[in-house]
């Protein structure tokens, strides 16, 4: 259909379909209900569920009772709950500004299709292919203050004031857990800066080395700026992906030590499945859902204003 | 039931293995008081073991210590025998994935006496059964035996209507320690059977001790001075390991258990905690979180204590560099994994927090499991899981459970052949209480003061662990 079609038919009355037409329409709902169904099922049925339960005071075993909007109020008044929330930020900040920039400086290292960058890349990226569970535990071993790798290879070199007490502190687990984190995804947003970087037409840093654009002047106004769509999904990737590191902080601290490194997920499974206050759970599931959203959109339209 | 043993192992098995010298009662007439068994009966509740023929060694009237014929059940018969099951298949939910290999043994063994009964067992692992475990059970009228954790799931499923009564079954009251049934008890009725029991206390190092001749501490100020003596020798004297809270917890069982004069005092005071009647800057809660700062202060713990986690301290135990680990019995199996040299080199002792060395109670027992039989199950798969629970019950079976999972039972007539079994047997000669810790039903609070005390052996003052925790508490009553 072209655009002179179109609007030649602006103000009619729409034709009647085709018999022909009609049998499409119906083979392309039917073709769609599986997909709806699966999302029908598997997440609005459980949205609207939780949203239920959070004006409920549910145990998980009895009957549920209606308690209005107090798990939300709750949430106001409970020092943990910010206390974790405080948490989650910092978490999140730390990543996003440690896995952003390292990722980035690591894809225009890596751009080159050579056999050194190629062993590099696949060598950053391993870390993405192993379970959460494993990276937990291999790292709970490296930072283990007494007995664990780290450590010990710190006071080896004379550096004892840099041994900490990496999963026991409430000052530093959070920090060490965030370094893991990046350590972890680091690879899986390096691969797609890569793809983001290689989209750049060469034509640009030819122009800018003609003009003796400096490597930094080059990236700072080539690369930069056309990275920034790349920018953008690694952002809101890394962001919503460190409001969900559960398995990670879960297998490292369980939250501990006294809450220090707890963030919002492990407080809701704890809250419903540790605590068995489903109903306050669910509550602190929707604020994250919100806030997760609200985050979101914030980063999309600061990026965008500004660039 | 014939024994057979050389004099080390009858030792052995007579210092062990006396479960009920609380609660037991002697039986009046009828049996000869002052059987001596082949050996002097001199210490006082020392017992020739779980058999229903045991003996205690207590005084009689005259004062003078004697073998006294007692009843561990509740009844004076013997031994039920295991019921016949009708025709059917029933799941059984458990966590216990370590016991898979011996429970297929048991099953295998039971479906063949039972012809055209079926029992697959449903394992999922701790977390999640604690989490959704009883839920999904509930539900499913296949799911005739389960298990609970001892406490707040216990306590749920009881206040749910989940458990069938086995108050009068014959198992109940012929084939187990009655003393050990507390904590399938809810409102006076048996709802649920404690199997594998178990002794939430220090595990010791048999070699070190002997090598540097220490005497086991028998009083705070004891463990104080042996933390300080074990330090000076190079030691980590205990091999807690804070970064793992439900092990670290282990020992509030100890400083708890003396805290209250009677066993009331103790469950109403805890209960004013759990529900946020009382804070636990309260005297009494205080008066014991200070004695973990003077554990600290002693060096009874690892360096960077909040930051060992269980591999850790199971590792500083294991090869040697802690003589004791403040776990308990369950951590055994753990150990000779790590290090099959220290399997007959364990020993367990109470940790007594008082001065008194004849304080109530001197060890902590507990129980991994209870079995129970769900009441929304179908009248068949009930009938299946009863059947199948009198043959968990009975001796040779639970013998076997017993010396493969490397766990004592609740169950009479149960030979212990596995050597940490019969060392660690001992702990039933002491004043045993079911471990308090699980008097806290609220998780969320229980975690909580947990919380606040390791953050003490961490280095927190009393005062600012133990307010920084009362706020918390606050938020989860």
């Amino acid at each position: 259909m072209n655009k002179t079609e179109t609007g030649a038919r602006k103000g009619a009355s729409p034709r009647p379909k085709t018999k022909l037409a009609r049998a499409n329409d119906r083979v392309l709902i039917l073709m769609t209900l599986p997909a709806v169904l699966i999302y029908a099922l598997f997440y609005l049925y459980p949205t609207i569920n939780n949203l239920r339960y959070s004006l409920t005071n549910w145990d998980g075993f009895q009957e549920a009772k209606f308690v209005g909007v107090d798990n939300f109020n709750r949430m106001t008044e409970d020092g943990v709950f910010t206390k974790v929330l405080g948490n989650n930020i910092e978490f999140t900040f730390l990543v996003l500004i440690f896995q952003t920039a390292l990722s980035l400086l690591f894809a225009i290292f890596l751009l080159q299709n050579s056999r050194i960058s190629t062993f590099l890349r696949t060598l950053y990226f391993f870390p993405t292919i192993i379970s959460s569970v494993s990276v937990a535990m291999v790292w709970q071993f490296l930072y283990e203050p007494n007995l664990g790798p780290l450590n010990v290879f710190l006071n080896s070199i004379g550096l004892d004031f840099l041994a900490l007490n990496w999963l026991g502190s409430e000052t530093v687990t959070l920090r060490a857990i965030a370094f893991t984190q990046v350590w972890f995804h680091t690879g899986q947003m390096m691969v797609v800066y890569i793809a983001g970087l290689q989209q750049i037409p060469a034509e640009l840093y030819e122009a800018a080395e003609v003009d003796g654009a400096s490597r930094w002047q080059q990236f700072k106004s080539v690369t930069w700026p056309m990275a920034l769509p790349t920018t953008a999904v690694v952002m809101a990737y890394t962001t919503i992906q460190s409001f969900r590191a559960f398995d990670l902080v879960f297998a490292m601290t369980g939250g501990g030590p006294n809450n220090s490194s707890s963030i919002i997920v492990t407080m809701i499974y704890l809250t419903a499945f540790n605590e068995f206050r489903f109903g306050y759970a669910a509550a602190q599931s929707i604020f994250l859902i919100i806030f997760i959203l609200a985050l979101t959109a914030l980063q999309r339209r600061i990026l965008r204003t500004k660039y | 039931m014939k024994v057979s043993m050389s004099a080390k192992a009858f030792r052995l098995l007579l210092a062990g293995a006396f479960a009920a010298s609380v609660t037991v009662l002697p039986i009046s007439g009828g049996f000869a008081a002052g059987e001596t068994l082949g050996a002097k009966c001199t210490n006082e509740g020392e017992s020739t073991g779980t058999f229903s023929t045991s003996l205690v060694c207590a005084k009689n009237s005259a004062g003078r210590l004697v073998w006294t014929k007692v009843k561990l059940s509740a009844s004076n018969l013997k031994p039920a025998s295991a019921l016949r099951a009708p025709r059917g298949s029933i799941e059984f939910w458990h966590w216990r994935a370590e016991d898979k290999a011996w429970f297929d043994k048991i099953i295998a063994d039971f479906e063949a006496a039972n012809p055209g009964v079926k029992i697959s067992q449903v394992i999922s692992n701790s977390v999640d059964y604690q989490a959704t475990g009883i839920q999904k059970a509930r539900t499913n009228k296949k799911a005739a035996l389960f298990t609970t954790f001892r406490g707040a799931q216990f306590n749920t499923a009881a206040t749910t209507d989940f458990y069938t009564d086995l108050t009068n079954e014959q198992f109940t009251k012929r084939n187990v320690i009655k003393s050990m049934m507390g904590a399938g008890q809810y409102q006076g009725k048996q709802l649920g059977i404690p199997y594998q029991s178990l002794f939430n206390n220090p595990i010791y190092n048999i070699e070190i001790f002997k090598k540097e001749g220490w005497k086991l501490p028998k009083k705070f100020s004891e463990w104080i001075s042996y933390c300080k003596t074990a330090k000076a020798a190079g030691y980590t004297p205990m091999a807690w390991m804070g970064g793992f809270r439900a092990q670290a917890g282990q020992i509030i069982n100890s400083a708890l258990m003396n805290t209250a004069s009677t066993d009331a005092l103790l469950a109403s005071r805890v209960a004013a905690i759990d529900t946020g009647k009382e804070a636990i800057t309260t005297a009494w809660f205080k008066e014991m979180a200070e004695k973990y700062a003077e554990l600290r202060d002693a060096g009874c713990f690892p360096a960077n204590p909040t930051g060992v986690t269980e591999a850790a301290g199971n590792a500083l135990f294991a090869t040697g560099k802690a003589p004791i680990l403040p776990t308990g019995s369950f951590s055994m199996g753990g150990i000779v994994t790590l290090e099959p040299k220290m399997s007959g080199n364990m020993g367990i002792t109470g940790m007594n927090w008082t001065e008194d060395v004849n304080a109530r109670y001197t060890g902590i027992t507990n129980n991994t499991f209870i079995l129970g039989i769900n009441k929304n199950a179908g009248t068949t798969e009930q009938r299946i899981a009863r059947a199948f629970m009198s043959y968990l019950l009975t001796g040779p079976v639970a013998t076997y459970y017993a010396n493969n999972s490397k766990q004592h039972v609740t169950v009479l007539d149960v030979s212990y052949t596995d050597v940490n079994l019969r060392n660690t047997s001992s702990i039933m000669s002491e004043r045993l209480v079911l471990a308090p810790r699980f008097l806290f039903l609220n998780i969320g609070v229980r975690d909580a003061l947990e919380d606040a005390l390791i953050a003490i052996v961490g280095g927190t003052s009393v005062d600012k662990a133990l307010s920084d925790g009362a706020a918390v508490i606050k938020t989860k009553v």
